[in-house]
């Protein structure tokens, strides 16, 4: 038993990696739209399990209340504003665009074209040797107390003009929702 | 400890499947779903490279690229609404005004 629970905790990567390729895969397979946004919010979850178990705790904190808070619900108001009224006439229509067929050709060929290129730098023996993750390097990231500050230290000093930046962003971005989504006739 | 070429790789298949969703999906709110998608598997690479260097660079990047990420969403879903408000539909196919 305590084996089986020390493994988990050493492949909680991969587990949460694997959960989140399974909520995405679900998410573009699914045929109604609700059912698309549920499976887009658990890939959500399970990427800020990944965030965590990669020891950025700031960070998957903050993806869960960013996304599964904020904007998963935006989602999901915007679906049942627009999908419900028309479901009943709109559900024989194909859920796949007329042209899929080639656009997923061109995306498993450009994949195993990312395979064939990189094959020999990430599983080849001549890989260069940084390719494990260094705990001895990450110390400043280390403990969980510290990683808001190591964050806060990257974002304010650093790096406060992209910070800035942002911000304005935000505001022309929430001005332009505005604009965009009020009535005709004001 | 996950090694980076796993961290890598799961990135790299996100990000493949937020392609396939953009380009085989006719539902417009599933394409920006998929969009939103390609953006975690890049804050994924972030932090994934954040903790192998030990620099909290590439977490405060990660943090602005989710804020970007809340900007696009909001715009989108103006942009969606405001459709089905004039066109009457969310589906992509229909909307060839521009076809030449």
């Amino acid at each position: 038993m305590e084996h089986l629970l020390e493994s988990l905790g050493r492949n909680m990567f991969g587990i949460f990696g694997l959960m989140a390729l399974g909520g995405a895969a679900l998410m573009v397979a699914s045929k109604s739209a609700v059912h698309s946004v549920l499976a887009f919010l658990f890939a959500m979850l399970s990427v800020a399990g990944c965030f965590l178990s990669l020891e950025a705790e700031f960070l998957g904190v903050a993806q869960i209340l960013v996304y599964a808070g904020g904007i998963v619900v935006l989602f999901l108001f915007v679906v049942m504003l627009v999908e419900i009224s028309k479901f009943k006439q709109k559900e024989q229509q194909a859920v796949f665009h007329s042209q899929s067929r080639i656009a997923l050709v061109a995306v498993i060929a450009g994949i195993g074209a990312f395979a064939g290129i990189f094959r020999n730098a990430l599983f080849g023996p001549t890989s260069p040797e940084a390719l494990v993750l260094r705990p001895e390097l990450a110390r400043g990231l280390d403990v969980a107390k510290q990683n808001a500050q190591a964050v806060s230290r990257g974002l304010f000093a650093d790096y406060l003009l992209p910070f800035e930046i942002l911000s304005v962003i935000l505001l022309v971005a929430l001005v332009g929702a505005v604009v965009l989504a009020k009535s005709e006739r004001v | 400890m996950a090694s980076l070429n796993s961290v890598l790789l799961i990135s790299f298949a996100l990000f493949s499947i937020g392609v396939a969703g953009v380009l085989i999906r006719r539902n417009a709110l599933v394409i920006l779903m998929s969009v939103e998608l390609m953006l975690n598997a890049a804050n994924l690479n972030f932090i994934a490279f954040a903790r192998h260097s030990g620099s909290a660079s590439g977490q405060a990047f990660a943090l602005l690229v989710m804020g970007f990420a809340a900007a696009e969403v909001a715009v989108g879903l103006a942009l969606v609404v405001a459709l089905y408000r004039r066109r009457d539909t969310v589906q992509v196919d229909d909307i060839n005004l521009l076809k030449g």
